[in-house]
């Protein structure tokens, strides 16, 4: 299950929200520090929404650029016939 | 009319579904049509990185030059136990190496030998066959299609659930309706042609639960008959971790085990033993359960130390990430002592259709899973046969583009797709969709339903199933996401419905489908299909014989797999 998005180091690419099969993360607007005084910022940044839907499939972390995405190996709500 | 606000896309061959089977499909449309034809592929996710085949090794059974293609296609159709369609096995067998050249002219490559020969091995439950797997497994394999769809000129649209079918005045099928799944957006793709491959369904189970396979309920709605619901794919896995190499493994030395330590497969299996195929695993282990023999292993510590190694690595690059991350852990619970159980990991249902993979409906196609060509797929033969059924999917709808006549879109069904898609959004609701999910999840993998069936037992769960397709009535979904769970939710519910009647409706044991009350299998009444048929608001199941024109149906064959050709080469 995902457990982490390093937001700091994120550039904002939004390829973990691209490749996610089950719709967990999402690009979403964020106000970050602007350059310049005075202006207001406004980035995509990826937002961890259904965290609860995560398939554990490790594709955001794969094919994260910048090696900021931490999913653990746990699986959860796994059925079971007995 | 003023409520309608959406989208149109005109296209003449609409592919839903982006596995292996849609995919090839796409691929064979373009390259079939005449220059100009228009393909479209849409998925619910992202073309080429979701979906089954995407996380699946990729592993597919192909025939070279020399091979026993007559061979191979009777044992196929001996570990189907028959319910195969042999037109379609032999022709996806007779093309697999075409589609090969296809796969590396687009960049795929395949793992070979020292002397460049393709590195084959045999899958688990059959004698003559063998897999190659491609470099990069499933997201490579699905990666370099879409780029190569890309090239051609197919339009790809991505993040489009499908939510209905639209049927043209002359009751043909005119294409679909679906919503973006994220903003909801209603779109309208009409089409001349439409291929549904959108998986069987499951109930969000195995190894990949984003599939769902929601396309062959709306085929069923639009009036196809569905097949084969009795049977499922249920493997032997563990509620800790993910391991797809168990064919592997058990040809290293790996068996499974009881709770005395006794290795039982022999006593079910004696022939294949711990090689039988999945279906015939599931099944002794479930007796081993019922017998009170759990918990169960698979004991892998006959695999020697030297290729240990192998196994907690993978080719797949989720899986290896999966492995790496687990650290130590992966080594303790593999080759340790973790409990396995058999788990559901989909049904067999599909769409009916003949060899040529049209459906009873005009205009409506099916491949991939969601086409009913056979019950039992080994490793290997999952792809393989997506790619040979995608492949004649594909060329199927170009021929009926001309004998068809043009569809027409009808405005008022269109708003009423568009109602029915969104309706249920209610920004107020609790997502609740997820607690209907686990109870269904509950009644279906329980292993004396889901395994080993018995009529009461089937009944009892059939009628827990209509109590919760009443509750999901009342839910609404107060997001997008939740809209799209919901609807698969309510799929899994009616799929459950047919899963459970023609469970009761096949009084013999095959394949996948035991029953404890009629345990033998029963050639001479039994060699059929269960079709469910449209029956005003209930399902009618019906039996369809199953042709045998290129073999004659026979037990099992009881030779054993040979061991000095489980790493055998071949040129090609």
């Amino acid at each position: 299950m995902i457990e982490n998005i390093d937001i700091a180091r994120c550039t904002g690419c939004g390829i973990c929200d691209a490749v996610c099969p089950a719709d967990v993360i999402h690009m979403e607007p964020a106000p970050v520090t602007a350059e310049v005084a005075g202006l207001r910022h406004i980035a995509l940044l990826p937002v961890i929404r259904f965290r609860e839907h995560c398939i554990t499939c490790f594709s955001c972390e794969v094919f994260c650029p910048e090696r900021i995405v931490d999913v653990h190996p746990s699986v959860k709500n796994r059925p079971r016939p007995w | 009319m003023a409520s309608l606000d959406g989208v149109l896309i005109e296209t003449d061959v609409l592919v839903i579904g982006a596995g292996a089977g849609g995919l090839l499909a796409a691929l064979s449309a373009k390259r079939h049509g005449t220059p100009g034809t228009r393909v479209t592929l849409l998925d619910s996710w992202m073309i080429g990185r979701t979906g089954h085949t995407a996380f699946s090794n990729a592993w597919m059974i192909v025939a070279l030059p020399g091979d026993d293609i007559d061979g191979i296609l009777r044992e196929i159709v001996a570990g189907n136990d028959g319910i195969a369609d042999q037109l379609l096995v032999r022709e996806a067998l007779q093309q697999s190496h075409a589609r090969l050249k296809d796969f590396e002219a687009i960049g795929m490559t395949f793992h070979q030998a020292a002397d460049g020969s393709y590195a084959r091995r045999p899958t688990r439950g059959l004698d003559l066959a063998r897999v190659l797997y491609p470099e990069g497994g499933g997201l490579e394999f699905c990666w370099r299609l879409r780029l190569a769809l890309e090239r051609e000129g197919v339009q790809l649209l991505d993040r489009l659930f499908v939510t209905g079918l639209l049927r043209g005045a002359e009751g043909r099928i005119a294409g679909a309706v679906s919503i973006h799944s994220r903003t909801g957006t209603f779109h309208v793709v009409k089409a001349r042609a439409t291929i549904v491959c959108t998986n069987a369904i499951t109930f969000r189970s195995g190894f990949v639960r984003d599939i769902t396979g929601t396309g062959t309920l709306l085929a069923y709605g639009a009036g196809a008959a569905l097949r084969n619901a009795e049977f499922s794919y249920v493997r032997p896995g563990t509620p800790k971790f993910y391991f797809e190499g168990i064919t592997f493994a058990i040809q290293e030395g790996a068996h499974f085990v009881n709770g005395k330590g006794e290795a039982f497969m022999r006593e079910y299996e004696p022939e294949w033993a711990d090689e039988a195929d999945v279906p015939r695993i599931a099944r002794a282990m479930a007796l081993e359960k019922q017998k009170g023999n759990d918990p169960l292993y698979l004991d892998m510590s006959p695999i020697p130390e030297d290729t240990r190694e192998y196994f907690i690595h993978s080719k797949v690059k989720w899986m290896d990430y999966f492995f790496r991350k687990l650290g130590a852990e992966a080594r303790t619970d593999m080759f340790g002592k973790t409990p396995y159980y058999a788990l559901n990991q989909m049904t067999k249902m599909g769409i009916r259709t003949g060899p040529d993979c049209r459906s009873d409906v005009p205009g409506l196609l099916a491949a991939g899973l969601a086409q009913a060509g056979c019950a039992n797929h080994f490793a290997g033969f999952h792809i393989g046969l997506c790619v040979g059924n995608g492949w004649v999917a594909g060329r199927s709808a170009i021929e009926d583009l001309d004998s068809l006549p043009p569809p027409r879109l009808d405005a008022n069904q269109i708003e009423m797709l568009h109602d029915e898609a969104l309706r249920p959004l209610d920004s107020t609701a609790a997502a609740e969709s997820d607690a209907i999910l686990r109870d269904l999840q509950a009644v279906m993998f329980a292993y004396d339903v889901g395994i080993l069936k018995h009529g009461e037992r089937l009944q009892q769960a059939r009628q827990r199933v209509e109590v919760l397709a009443e509750r999901m009535r009342a839910l609404a979904a107060p997001h997008v996401h939740e809209l799209v769970r919901l609807k698969e939710t309510e799929a899994m519910l009616l799929a459950a419905c047919f899963i459970l009647g023609a469970s009761l409706f096949r009084t013999e044991s095959r394949l996948s489908h035991f029953r404890d009350d009629f345990p033998e299998r029963d050639e001479d009444n039994w060699l059929v299909w269960v079709d469910a048929v449209r029956d005003g608001d209930t399902p009618k199941f019906v039996k369809t014989p199953v042709p045998t024109p290129l073999c004659p149906v026979l037990r099992r064959a009881v030779r054993p797999t040979r061991l000095d050709q489980r790493f055998a080469v071949a040129g090609g």
